[in-house]
């Protein structure tokens, strides 16, 4: 009878002729069947009936809807629905993942450090000036400036992709203000209220303290004091990603301010209380750079704190992520990272980036402008997806206006081909079906060790055949789920007294029954 | 000839109300080089606060401070004395195949990038391209120079800080700040390195010791042929014992003598006055 079912769930779903048949799927393996990460999951999918997956799709949305309250309350949409099947990484496809996370953060903070002091592997040629030079977010108002812990990079989000062979690759580096760690810990919250019984069937790594590690880091960061003040710098509740702002302060039990909140005076930054003024050590900012200080940056700019660049370059203040930081991911200069970790820390790269070509180059330019309809160009700075043009979806006069904007400023586009991104089963309709996805780890620095949160945000792209996985363009998001190794003591989620089952029971058949009114109970809670 | 010389520029803003608070930098002060050296310098503000001091990403020095009582008036004081020599005509001299070279290019790239006031324009890159035949890179930029200053009507307050070379040239007047403007998007044109130089010029060649005139903030530009040395377009002079150099940069707004952020309603700028007394 699961045969059946199952042959109705997971019905054509490798289907030759589906749109990017190369691409690795990440579940199943065209000759051997099911991978072994999704073995357990597959077994709990696999005897549900298509009306019960609608069952618990409904269950899960309720629970969203349920947070949505707190969510419409701070005048958040929530950009991303929530698929109901999980993404789950090995636990050694992990350690490879976290090492080249942790190499190349590295790299980048010592590459940041070199290009706002000496500039050193612009003397010793390595690097061309023209590069740094161009770059739009080489802010000159940073040089000089060298934080206490010497970090720059506190957050970093490096968004990686898994390629036609299952290898993972980076598409691109965010090390501003990388954002979407609080869909990770919401998509997880939601997915143990929902799914308890999931987790009781894996080892899954926890990611609910990802605060108490930025918290660390940022405590760390700060200039000589033993009990340093941190603050979180929001634009406001208009800003989209408030929601996550509002979330790490109150996780962390540090105040959420604005600009005018604070005040500088003397090169030392205030937060004005109602009991008086409170020195303030360490700013989380979630503010672009340009809006940071309307003495070095935009004039107008209300969102910031003016006289704050001086006052970190004084060293009575950090800003984290560092002003300037965009210099390291730019996408340009991301074509350079094998020659930037070679020169830093003298490696090759753990995780390799995807094939790219710079426009910037007379002879790439030339191969980019012939090949336009089947790459994918790209602004070199920039994120959410803006500005890039998929060759192969675009029409003639989209490619003419795109031939016309790079002939024009070389310097600011890349071009990649086509990357056929994972698939993962998603819930489409009545079925599960394959749709790609990519995967942002979110990496902390604190000055000693960089901390690799065991998840990361997966995003999903809905349509079929779509690579996009913007929330703009119609995508989703997964929970990501990390496995921990079969003999370590980590804690995995749902372990702790009073959650769910600690016993592992890996060859039992799922029930069904009991499991959803379990989750309905919860949601009348 | 060696000059000594004491420079006090007095500058700032009068407010139509009291202004509560201000966050202010200066770049005022004189700079140390082969031709030019710094003796003494001292920046005091009305009301006076408590500077802090940095070297931007250009090597100029910068005297930041704020205020948080009210006023009607800041003013800016920067005195120094400095000695000042001449300056050598360039030694080295490089070809235009050289100028092209990748090294060049590269190393130099921030010097020949247009910006908001040094703007690409056909017209004006055409007029540089005619006066670039025949002659060598260094011959070039004074050439250059000697057409800006032949085109351009010395005008005082004419153009405003916001003016860009194109405006200037269009209007056919201007001041020393246009005039370097100027002469960089035309040697930019040509592909030569230029800079910006802010600094003093005394304005009377047969100064006596102990005389005080009254000196200009100025404006000039440094051409990269080999070396960086300079030339003053506005009088079509090469740099000497009256020129005190305080900042290079692209153009304008990478040395801006005083800018800030204050709370409050429109400013108006006080009278500037730079006093220069040759002192040996």
């Amino acid at each position: 009878m699961s045969r059946a079912s199952s042959r109705q769930l997971f019905d054509g779903y490798l289907d030759p002729r589906r749109p990017h048949a190369g691409a690795y799927d990440e579940m199943f393996d065209p000759v051997d069947g099911v991978r072994t990460a999704y073995k357990r999951l597959h077994d709990s999918l696999q005897p549900l009936q298509p009306a019960d997956l609608t069952t618990r799709s409904e269950a899960l949305d309720r629970a969203l809807v349920d947070q949505g309250i707190t969510f419409s309350l701070s005048g958040e949409e929530r950009p991303f629905p929530l698929d109901l099947v999980p993404r789950v990484i090995t636990a050694s496809e992990w350690s490879r993942l976290e090492r080249g996370v942790v190499q190349r953060v590295r790299a980048l903070e010592a590459f940041l450090a070199d290009i706002y002091g000496e500039q050193q592997i612009v003397a010793d040629g390595v690097l061309p000036r023209r590069l740094i030079t161009s770059c739009e977010h080489f802010h000159r108002q940073a040089a000089g400036i060298a934080p206490p812990n010497g970090v720059r990079i506190h957050v970093a989000g490096i968004d990686v992709v898994r390629d036609e062979q299952g290898d993972f690759r980076v598409l691109e580096d965010n090390l501003r203000s990388p954002s979407g760690v609080s869909y990770v810990m919401e998509n997880r919250r939601t997915m143990a209220r929902v799914f308890p019984d999931l987790f009781a069937k894996h080892r899954v790594r926890a990611v609910g303290d990802y605060a108490v590690h930025l918290l660390r880091s940022l405590r760390a960061a700060a200039p000589g004091v033993t009990d340093p003040n941190v603050v979180v710098l929001t634009p406001g509740v208009y800003n989209s990603a408030y929601f996550e702002h509002s979330l790490l302060a109150r996780q962390m039990g540090v105040e959420l301010v604005e600009g005018r909140d604070l005040l500088a005076r003397n090169n030392v930054i205030y937060l004005r209380t109602t009991e008086g003024e409170q020195r303030v050590d360490v700013i989380y900012r979630r503010i672009d750079d340009e809006f940071l200080d309307p003495v070095q940056f935009v004039p107008d700019s209300v969102l910031g704190v003016a006289g704050l660049v001086n006052a970190a370059r004084a060293g009575n203040v950090v800003i984290a992520n560092a002003i300037g930081n965009g210099v390291g991911d730019d996408k340009l200069i991301y074509t350079y990272l094998p020659e930037i970790l070679k020169y830093y820390l003298g490696e090759t790269p753990l995780l390799p980036n995807v094939d790219t070509y710079r426009c910037w180059l007379p002879a790439e330019h030339a191969e980019v402008l012939d090949r336009l309809d089947e790459l994918v160009t790209k602004p070199v700075e920039g994120s959410g997806g803006y500005g890039i043009v998929f060759g192969p979806d675009a029409s003639p006069k989209e490619l003419q206006a795109q031939r016309r904007r790079i002939r024009a400023n070389p310097r600011g586009w890349i071009a990649q081909p086509v990357v056929q991104l994972s698939t993962v089963p998603t819930k489409v309709g009545e079925r599960l079906q394959p749709r790609h996805v990519d995967l942002r780890p979110f990496a902390v620095n604190d000055g000693e060790d960089v901390f690799v949160l065991p998840g990361g945000l997966t995003r999903v792209a809905i349509p079929e055949g779509s690579l996009i996985v913007n929330s703009s363009q119609g995508g989703g998001s997964k929970d990501t789920w990390v496995l921990a190794p079969r003999a370590s003591g980590e804690d995995a989620e749902l372990r702790g007294p009073g959650l769910g089952t600690p016993a592992v029971k890996p060859e039992s058949t799922p029930e069904q029954g009991p499991e959803l009114n379990a989750a309905q109970q919860q949601q009348q809670q | 000839m060696n000059w000594r010389l004491r420079v006090v520029h007095t500058t700032g803003y009068r407010y139509a109300t009291a202004v509560t608070q201000s966050y202010n930098e200066a770049r005022l002060t004189p700079r140390h080089d082969d031709r030019q050296n710094l003796m003494v310098a001292r920046l005091e503000t009305i009301p006076p606060a408590r500077a802090y001091k940095y070297t931007d990403y250009w090597g100029t020095e910068v005297n930041s401070f704020d205020l948080h009582s009210p006023h009607t008036e800041l003013k800016v004081i920067a005195a120094s004395v400095v000695e000042t020599s001449d300056q050598p005509p360039p030694s080295a001299e490089v070809t235009w195949v050289q100028l092209k070279s990748a090294d060049v290019l590269d190393t130099y790239a921030e010097y020949l990038e247009w910006t908001t006031y040094v703007p690409k324009h056909r017209e004006l890159s055409a007029v540089a391209r005619s006066l670039r035949r025949g002659r060598s890179p260094q011959e070039t930029v004074l050439a250059v120079s000697k057409w800006v200053h032949d085109t351009l009507k010395y005008q005082r307050g004419t153009t405003g800080v916001h003016s860009s070379a194109v405006d200037a040239w269009q209007a056919g007047e201007g001041v020393c700040q246009d005039y370097a403007h100027l002469t960089l998007a035309m040697l930019r044109a040509v592909g030569v390195p230029s800079r910006y130089v802010s600094g003093y010029l005394h304005t009377k060649p047969d100064a006596a010791v102990g005389e005080t005139v009254v000196g200009e903030s100025h404006a000039w530009v440094e051409a990269w042929t080999g070396e960086w040395w300079g030339f003053d377009p506005t009088n079509d002079i090469s740099i000497g014992h009256r020129h005190v150099w305080v900042a290079t940069g692209r153009d304008y707004a990478d040395v801006s003598p005083l800018k800030g952020i204050y709370s409050g309603e429109a400013a108006t700028a006080i009278e500037v006055t730079v006093d220069m007394t040759r002192l040996a």
